[in-house]
């Protein structure tokens, strides 16, 4: 690799490798629907010249240095104006994965067995399940990194899901549940979930018979998977700094020290945190990752960075430069998001709102920057103070400038429910990241649904 | 391959450039060059998979397709005989000599267009070009080698006026070099045009006109509920309902990969099963559903050529006599949807769409008056297509593999701020 580098006449350049193994098993009603694994091996070369980059991505690793100068020539092709890169301490580094049971020792029969059983739980839940859908995946990743700075780190990335749904029907209606566990870790992970998979076919029997919502304004308590979600599409990737960095129009209305919510609200993204799936010593740049406050106490603080970002922002690298593998570029990206913690409980929220909504886990999210929207697994209506029925198909919006203003109440304790898939942008889809917060209530939420 | 009753693997390499703008300017080239292996193999009536990068290491793929197969999936069906496919051209000779230099120039055209028609627009663009060689084979004699193109051109924009942030653009890729990039910057400008004020919505229930990308809104339950296998597990609404009428006699849709070039066409599934036209819904009645082998085998029925996973190729929705403007034209009070937020994060499998209109203008006593915004628009689709109020009469391409005309369904629910 070293030499492959030397040979560039770039102002920057990187190779990274990535080898990749990885094995599923998936089940779809009674029977196994597939069963497998895979090795890929490829990597990357990134070259900057003049503001410009070129990237060269490639299985054949036998001829380092042509890939290296195709790189410098499609970035010279490229390149107008200036380089900046945030500077940065080239790192040399190995970290090795540590697990409490490797999923690589783990027979691919014992990996069927495991979710055999939570599939033969979902079915025999009750008459009315219909089908099931329960899968397991994991993946191993090595990844070397070397730039032309000096840099030279050697990382082992272990992610191990299941993801478990559950299919309830009666007539024409049809209604799911679903549960996602993941981790970068072990597969001890994914054992012992036989109760979650009784909660998701119990929740896809139960949203037969529950209305959907109303849809209107209604004032909101989220709990705190769904709280992750609301950070993340909320905010999070307003933070991401490619957005702003070269748009004056986005930096002035991010500008640092704008007011964007409550006094009780303090947002943060953090790479640090032990056993999150957004977690990793360094990013895909090299740059050591961080616990970065990007809203503190209402105000808005910081930001996450790729080191060309930080650059041209005059502001410090974050550590958020992430690549889903080796066949892209890393771009800014989260790590592990959340609502920092306040004083309230759940009862405190509950317990003033006369008509209002609890929403509860998450499908998804999505957002355009200033709108938003992010689904919940399913809600209960909340009525002079107390849980009343459930509901289903409940789907949120806000829009940023105004629905982080319109947060009352934080709860007391930050959760991390260990949940799979991961974050889509730039067609770098599921990055895994971290989802928590504590139980947050909003007011004056949209809820989309039929009229009342 | 000694112990398999049955094996079908596939080699496949491919190159690509992509050509990237960013904020107003070009940011990056990008070349790929990928190559995979994938094999299966039936071993004691049971189906194990593996794929590989290192298409030198056939030992390894397939001592874990083996190792896969001890534990696999029962299979019901064998690896297909040889059978000649159907004609479809999906391979453009003149995109691999397509140029950097000349793919930037038509980035930077579209830009221009975009620019003069407002400068305070930030732009992105893309153009990419494509090249994959496959070669398949099975241990029932089938062998064969296809080659397709790639040609992509896509420009998005953003405006920001005051806290206002508005996004809208267009793209569009094939198989074909042939690709009207000017056409495609006019689009993203009358996007821009048509958002040049923004309209008050009140909420309640009222006609929505679907733009042909808007369509996507209602087609995904389609995709999901005519996934042969999703039938046979019965977890799609529509499970027993062949020969049913469940939408507007106007409404018909089929799944087609033998339209020239389209970027699901293709000659072969991934099977080895030769292509063919299958109509899905036809004058509003369910016609067939889209199965693979071993989905069929299960199901009791024959292939469609959609292996493996029994999912559409390319969606096409048959014109009718409504043209666009006059859809717009009889409409006192409506909405008309363009791109939404949320898709498919509910219970699409159901029908149900929940989804915040991201770019969608309101039309008042028969015109377009400006983009709403903060608004949800929730419906189930299955009501919808029972609902529909017109069809248009001229399709277009909404994204590479869904072609459809405009759609109005009369009401649809509407919850404004």
């Amino acid at each position: 690799m070293e030499k492959a580098l030397r040979k560039s006449d770039a102002e920057y350049t990187e190779i990274r490798i990535e080898s990749v193994t990885s094995s599923w098993v998936d089940f779809r009603g009674e029977e196994l629907d597939s069963i497998g694994s895979s090795r890929t091996l490829g990597g990357i070369v990134r070259a900057l010249v003049k503001g410009g980059w070129g990237y060269v991505i490639f299985n054949d690793l036998s001829d380092l240095e042509t890939r290296v100068r195709e790189a410098c020539g499609s970035a010279r092709l490229v390149g107008k104006g200036e380089s900046t890169l945030a500077e940065v301490e080239p790192v040399v580094d190995e970290i090795r994965a540590s697990f409490e049971k490797d999923f690589r020792d783990v027979p691919l029969s014992e990996k069927k067995s495991v979710i055999e059983e939570y599939n033969k739980i979902i079915l025999g839940h009750h008459e009315k399940i219909e089908t099931s859908n329960v899968s397991y995946t994991d993946s191993f990743r090595k990844v070397w990194y070397g730039n032309s700075e000096g840099a030279y780190i050697e990382d082992e990335r272990p992610d191990v899901g299941v993801r478990i749904s559950a299919t309830a029907r009666e007539g024409d209606n049809v209604q799911r549940g679903f549960e996602s566990i993941a981790g970068g870790g072990g597969f001890q992970i994914i054992e012992g979930l036989q109760e979650k998979a009784e909660v998701t076919a119990r929740r896809a029997v139960d949203l037969l018979s529950a209305p959907p919502v109303t849809g209107g304004k209604y004032p909101v308590i989220i709990n705190p998977r769904l709280a992750g979600v609301f950070a993340h599409e909320a905010f999070g990737h307003l933070s991401e700094s490619d957005f702003v960095y070269e748009n004056e129009r986005m930096r002035e209305l991010m500008v640092l020290g704008k007011r964007l919510g409550p006094d009780i609200l303090n947002i943060v993204d953090d790479g640090t945190i032990r056993g999150l799936r957004g977690t990793h010593k360094y990013d895909d740049e090299g740059v050591r990752t961080g616990k970065n406050y990007l809203i503190k106490e209402g105000i808005l603080v910081g930001r996450l960075h790729s080191r060309e970002t930080a650059a041209k922002m005059g502001e410090q690298p974050t550590g958020n430069a992430r690549a889903i593998g080796y066949q892209y570029q890393p771009i800014v990206r989260m790590t592990n998001t959340y609502i920092d913690r306040a004083e309230a409980t759940l009862e405190d929220m509950i317990k003033d709102v006369k008509l209002g909504l609890y929403a509860l886990d998450m499908v998804g999210g999505q957002t355009s920057m200033e709108m938003f929207t992010f689904s919940a697994a399913y809600g209960y209506m909340v009525r002079y103070g107390r849980i009343a029925e459930l509901v289903r198909d409940v789907v949120l919006t806000g829009n940023v400038f105004e629905t982080l203003m319109n947060i009352d109440m934080i709860g007391d304790t930050v959760e991390w429910p260990p949940a799979g898939g991961g974050c889509g942008k730039g067609g770098q889809s599921p990055l895994p990241v971290g989802l928590g917060g504590p139980y947050v209530r909003i007011q004056n939420v949209v809820v989309g649904g039929r009229q009342g | 391959m000694k112990k398999a009753e049955g094996a079908q693997a596939s080699l496949g390499q491919s190159e690509s450039t992509d050509v990237s703008f960013e904020n107003d300017k070009l940011k990056s080239v990008r070349s790929s060059q990928s190559t995979a292996m994938g094999v299966r193999i039936i071993v004691d009536g049971r189906i194990g998979s593996s794929h590989t990068t290192d298409i030198d290491d056939v030992d390894g793929v397939v001592a874990r397709a083996l190792e896969a197969a001890e534990f696999g999936s029962p299979a019901r069906f064998r690896f297909p005989d040889i059978q000649e496919g159907p004609d479809v051209r999906v391979y453009d000779d003149r995109v691999p000599p397509v140029t950097k230099e000349e793919m930037v120039h038509i980035g930077e055209e579209m830009m221009t267009l975009v620019k003069e028609y407002n400068p305070d627009i930030l732009l992105s663009a893309g153009v990419s070009k494509g090249i994959s060689y496959c070669q398949f084979a099975n241990s029932a004699g089938i062998g064969h080698t296809t080659e397709d193109t790639t040609f992509t051109v896509w420009i998005n924009g953003q405006l920001i006026r005051g806290t206002d942030i508005l996004w809208a653009g267009h793209g569009f890729g094939w198989k074909k070099r042939e690709i009207d990039h000017v056409g495609i910057a006019k689009k993203a400008i009358e996007l821009f045009r048509m958002a040049e004020d923004t309209a008050r919505i009140k909420s309640g229930d009222m006609p929505v006109i679907f733009t042909p990308e808007g369509v996507n809104v209602l087609v995904l339950a389609l995709r999901l509920g005519f996934n042969g296998k999703n039938v046979f597990l019965g977890s799609s609404p529509l499970a027993g309902k062949l020969g049913e009428t469940i939408a507007d006699e106007r409404f018909s849709i089929a799944d087609n990969p033998l339209l020239d070039y389209a970027s699901g066409s293709s000659k072969y599934d991934g099977e080895g099963v030769p292509h063919q036209v299958t109509p899905l819904i036809e004058g509003g009645v369910v016609k067939n559903f889209l199965y693979d082998l071993d989905t069929a085998g299960r199901a009791g029925t024959q292939t469609t050529g959609n292996g493996v996973g029994c999912d559409p190729t390319n969606l096409v929705i048959k014109e009718a006599d409504t043209p666009y403007e006059a859809m717009v034209k009889d409409t006192k009070e409506g909405l008309l949807v363009h791109n939404v937020l949320g898709l498919g994060q509910g219970n699409p499998m159901s029908g149900e769409f929940s989804v915040n209109v991201e770019l969608g203008y309101k039309i008042e006593s028969g015109e377009v008056v400006g983009r709403v915004k903060d608004v949800m628009l929730a419906g189930n689709t299955y009501d919808a297509l029972k609902n529909i109020a017109a069809v248009g009469d001229k399709a277009e391409w909404a994204g590479g593999s869904l072609l459809t005309p405009p759609i109005q369904v009369d009401r649809l629910s509407v919850i404004a701020k």
